[in-house]
C-alpha cells in the first residue's frame, strides 16, 4: 500500500461523506456545503492519480471542478436566497412543488 | 515522515468532515468546511500539486466560505432554527449502505494495479500552465462560458421582483 492509494481511500471517504451529507442534512445551505465536499474529494482523487501516473492531465481537469463549484455555489446560493425571499423555505423537506 | 504526514493530514480532515456532517448550527459547519479545505489543499502539497494547492487556498477558503458566510447573513436567524441538524431516519438508512459502498471500492483501490507513465516531471505549474494553454486551450476557454452564463444566472435569480 502505497501513500498515493492512501490518498485514494481518503478521497473516497470524503466523497461518500458529501453523499451522506447530502442525504441527512436539512438545512439548505449545509446541502450545498455538502456537495463542495464530494466536489473536494473528486479532486484529491485526481490529485493523487495524477502521482500515481506521472502525469499533468488530472490536475488540469481539477482546475475545471474548481470552476465548476465556483459557479455552482453561485448559482445554487441564488436560488436558495430567492426560495428563501419567495415563500420563506430553508428546509430541504419543504421544496416539494416545482411550481407554485 | 511521509506517513506521518499523511496520518496529521487526514486525522485533520476526518475531524473537519465530522464538523461539517453533525454541527448543528450552519455557521459552525461551514467553519469546519474551512478547515476540511485546509487540510485538502496540505494534501495537495504532499501529492506534488503546488499550483492546485494554491487555487485550492484562493477559490475556496477566500470566494467561496465568504460567499456563504454573507448569504447566512441576509437569511433570518429565527427562520433558520426551525431545519438545524440532521435526519435520524435517513441516517439510520443510508450509513450501512455508505460503508458496504466504501469497502468494496477500498478493496478494488487496494488490489489493484495501476498503470505508470513515469513521465519525467520537473516544476508542477510549469507543467499545467504548458498543458493548460496548448492541449486544453479550448476547455479553458469554455470555462469562462460557464463562469459568465453563472455570473447573469446569479443576477437574474438574486434581483428582487418588481
Amino acid at each position: 500500500m502505497t501513500i498515493e492509494k492512501a490518498y485514494l481511500l481518503i478521497s473516497i471517504f470524503l466523497f461518500l461523506s458529501g453523499l451522506l451529507g447530502v442525504i441527512i442534512r436539512k438545512n439548505l445551505i449545509t446541502l450545498l456545503v455538502s456537495t463542495e465536499l464530494m466536489l473536494n474529494g473528486v479532486n484529491l482523487a485526481l490529485a493523487s492519480i495524477d502521482s500515481i501516473l506521472g502525469g499533468v492531465e488530472g490536475q488540469v481537469l481539477a482546475l475545471f471542478v474548481l470552476t465548476v463549484a465556483a459557479s455552482e455555489v453561485a448559482v445554487g446560493l441564488g436560488l436558495v436566497v430567492a426560495l428563501f425571499r419567495l415563500k420563506g423555505y430553508e428546509g430541504s423537506s419543504e421544496i416539494t412543488h416545482l411550481r407554485g | 515522515m511521509e506517513w506521518l504526514i499523511f496520518g496529521f493530514l487526514s486525522f485533520w480532515a476526518v475531524l473537519s468532515v465530522m464538523g461539517v456532517l453533525f454541527f448543528r448550527n450552519p455557521v459552525h459547519a461551514i467553519l469546519s468546511f474551512l478547515s476540511l479545505i485546509l487540510a485538502v489543499a496540505g494534501m495537495f502539497m504532499h501529492l506534488g500539486a503546488e499550483l492546485l494547492a494554491g487555487l485550492q487556498l484562493v477559490i475556496y477558503a477566500v470566494a467561496i466560505v465568504v460567499f456563504y458566510v454573507l448569504v447566512i447573513t441576509t437569511i433570518p436567524w429565527e427562520k433558520v432554527k426551525r431545519f438545524e441538524g440532521f435526519y435520524k431516519r435517513e441516517f439510520f438508512a443510508g450509513f450501512p449502505i455508505l460503508i458496504f459502498t466504501f469497502l468494496l471500492i477500498s478493496y478494488a483501490i487496494l488490489k489493484g494495479e495501476f498503470a505508470s507513465l513515469n513521465v519525467a516531471t520537473g516544476d508542477n505549474v510549469r507543467d499545467v500552465g504548458k498543458s493548460l494553454f496548448t492541449t486544453y486551450l479550448f476547455p479553458f476557454e469554455v470555462a469562462s462560458v460557464i463562469l459568465l452564463t453563472a455570473m447573469i444566472g446569479a443576477i437574474l435569480l438574486g434581483r428582487k421582483e418588481e
